[in-house]
């Protein structure tokens, strides 16, 4: 790990090739709006984008913008009002194993060690015991748990049970990784930790991630792409394309941070959140 | 990273470290203040909590002790003192058969609390997991919290007659309801992020029924359980006052007839040694059933 290069680049997207022989997008938002109380809130309007495979495409944008209500569509756990969310094509109607999620409270079950909760979303998808063990044992190695796999959640600090959920999560080997402000609990050397965690996890296992943060830092590091979102009703105020890491992504933070191209995009994207901050001031 | 792999001295004689731990540190052994004995938010021993708890049981027996010395002579028969008391508990048990009373006294309430847990868990666990469930039943389950169970006796002396099962049946119905209020609220307590997280590795509704909501809950189900177990401990004098032969409730009626009363408190005395075992009983089941609590 020491003497990795600075920048990892990916390689070549092997994705469903469409009709016309372009990729189809892992996911496709499509003119999604969100409203509750019988339209009396909008809560996201008129959002389209599209992700690709391999991808790791950030949300974030002012509180109240409506990011984490997205990603829940995303994950079928709650549903649109007007528009469509398609997963490698198919309408997203439900939660399904090929869109894991981790969320920001914990949610390693705490009556189960370390190994049975990576085993978890295997044994309800009926592998059998000795393979999902072996798989287990490997995703807890992808997140540095291998020596915790008979401890209880309860023995274990936030980070560590944050590092549980993943390892379950990717058991069921999903395309897709939804991640709902996983490391806010977190003070910021975990966090930092966990951010550089993700990065490694895509780069070993080439899942397409949607990580929603309202953290700018965490954003630019991990992301290939950001999309900004307005506040109330969140709109996407620009699709950002992180292009001073050129295709490639940092393994360590201090690498990026150094990067002539880091503090310009995190001014940009300070500047863009005051505008919404003074939106909300100004009461428009 | 967060391992327990990596900390302890050893830490600080590697090559490198800013820190030289020597044989010795340099700053003096400090002392902290002796802990007080009402210090805030204190946390004592096991051992010193025992010995707390026994003192809190000795302080009643002796305020006891002391109440029935100062009631005078005349009136000595209507206040025992402690030892009498313990004598004619060692007089039932040898000599009167009292074993056959507790044995029947404690049939009739594990066989209705294990009937009540039964028919209360499922109900809540279903009406705490299912919205229309809940808006269906819940507001009629609620209301019959507040009839008195022992409202029912008539009814029952009528339907049963003075048997065993009317006795069971209102130790039921004199904590079901309470079961069921409380347990609903432990599920409904539950994490809504837990159930989502196993809708998103594509569990089924039963696979979390029975493979989250329930784990998730047990533990608190079983405290209810606990601590509601001592309603039914309330209702068994009642019980066993209906035209019972057997039973502590009923050897407590017939001593009341003959104004025996230290056997009544005797018999009061073993109800709440047997409340404070089944409490026990309980706190064993929970540590057994659920490991990971401790």
């Amino acid at each position: 790990m020491a003497m990795q290069a600075e920048i990892q680049r990916p390689r070549a997207g092997n994705s469903r090739m469409g009709p016309d022989g372009a990729e189809t997008p892992t996911v496709q938002v499509d003119c999604v709006t969100k409203q509750y109380n019988d339209g009396g809130f909008t809560a996201v309007y008129d959002v389209s984008f599209d992700i690709n495979e391999n991808e790791i495409v950030a949300i974030i944008g002012p509180s109240g913008c409506g990011k984490t209500t997205l990603l829940r569509q995303l994950a079928g756990l709650e549903h649109p009002s007007y528009g469509r969310i398609y997963m490698q094509g198919d309408v997203v109607e439900a939660p399904g194993p090929e869109r894991g999620m981790i969320f920001q409270g914990y949610t390693a079950y705490p009556w189960l060690t370390t190994r049975h909760n990576a085993e978890f979303a295997m044994k309800i998808n009926g592998v059998r015991p000795q393979e999902r063990h072996k798989r287990a044992l490997e995703h807890l190695k992808l997140v540095h748990l291998e020596h915790f796999e008979n401890h209880y959640p309860k023995s274990l600090s936030g980070g560590m049970k944050q590092r549980v959920a993943i390892a379950r999560a990717l058991g069921q080997d999903p395309p897709v990784l939804l991640m709902d402000e996983p490391f806010g609990a977190l003070d910021a050397q975990v966090r930092w930790e966990m951010e550089e965690l993700t990065v490694e996890i895509e780069e070993r296992t080439h899942k397409t991630i949607v990580l929603v943060t309202h953290d700018i830092q965490e954003a630019i590091y991990v992301a290939d792409r950001i999309i900004f979102l307005t506040r109330n009703p969140g709109q996407i105020k620009e699709d950002i394309r992180l292009e001073f890491k050129d295709n490639g992504r940092f393994t360590k933070k201090e690498d990026l941070i150094s990067h002539p191209g880091y503090s310009d995009t995190e001014a940009k994207l300070y500047r863009m959140m005051r505008e919404e901050i003074d939106h909300i001031r100004e009461g428009t | 990273m967060a391992d327990a792999t990596t900390s302890g001295p050893a830490d600080a004689d590697r090559e490198g470290g800013r820190v030289k731990a020597g044989p010795r540190p340099s700053g003096a052994p400090f002392h902290p203040p002796k802990q007080r004995f009402f210090s805030l938010q204190s946390v004592f021993e096991p051992r010193t909590r025992m010995i707390l708890a026994l003192l809190g049981a000795a302080t009643l027996f002796l305020l006891w002790e002391v109440a029935a010395h100062s009631v005078p002579d005349a009136r000595e028969k209507f206040f025992p003192p402690v030892e009498q008391v313990v004598g004619e508990l060692y007089l039932l048990f040898a000599q009167e058969n009292y074993i056959v009373d507790v044995a029947w006294s404690c049939l009739r309430i594990y066989l209705a609390y294990i009937l009540a847990i039964g028919v209360a868990l499922p109900l809540a666990v279903a009406m705490g997991t299912f919205a229309n469930l809940r808006a269906t039943m819940n507001p009629t389950l609620s209301a019959l919290r507040y009839l008195p169970a022992a409202s029912f006796i008539p009814l029952l002396l009528v339907w049963f007659g003075p048997t065993d099962t009317a006795k069971i049946i209102l130790l039921f119905l004199g904590v079901i309801w309470f079961l069921v209020a409380g347990m609903l609220s432990n599920v409904l307590a539950l994490s809504k992020d837990l159930v989502e997280s196993a809708l998103t590795m594509g569990a089924r509704r039963r696979t979390v029924v029975f493979n989250v909501i329930l784990p998730a809950t047990g533990p608190h189900l079983i405290t209810t359980a606990r601590d509601l177990s001592a309603v039914a401990w309330t209702y068994l004098v009642i019980a066993e006052v209906v035209g019972a032969q057997s039973g502590i409730g009923a050897m407590m009626m017939r001593a009341g007839r003959f104004m025996q009363v230290d056997v009544i408190i005797a018999g009061i005395l073993t109800i709440g040694i047997l409340g404070v075992l089944t409490d026990m009983g309980f706190r064993l089941a929970h540590r057994l059933l659920f490991p990971w609590e401790y």
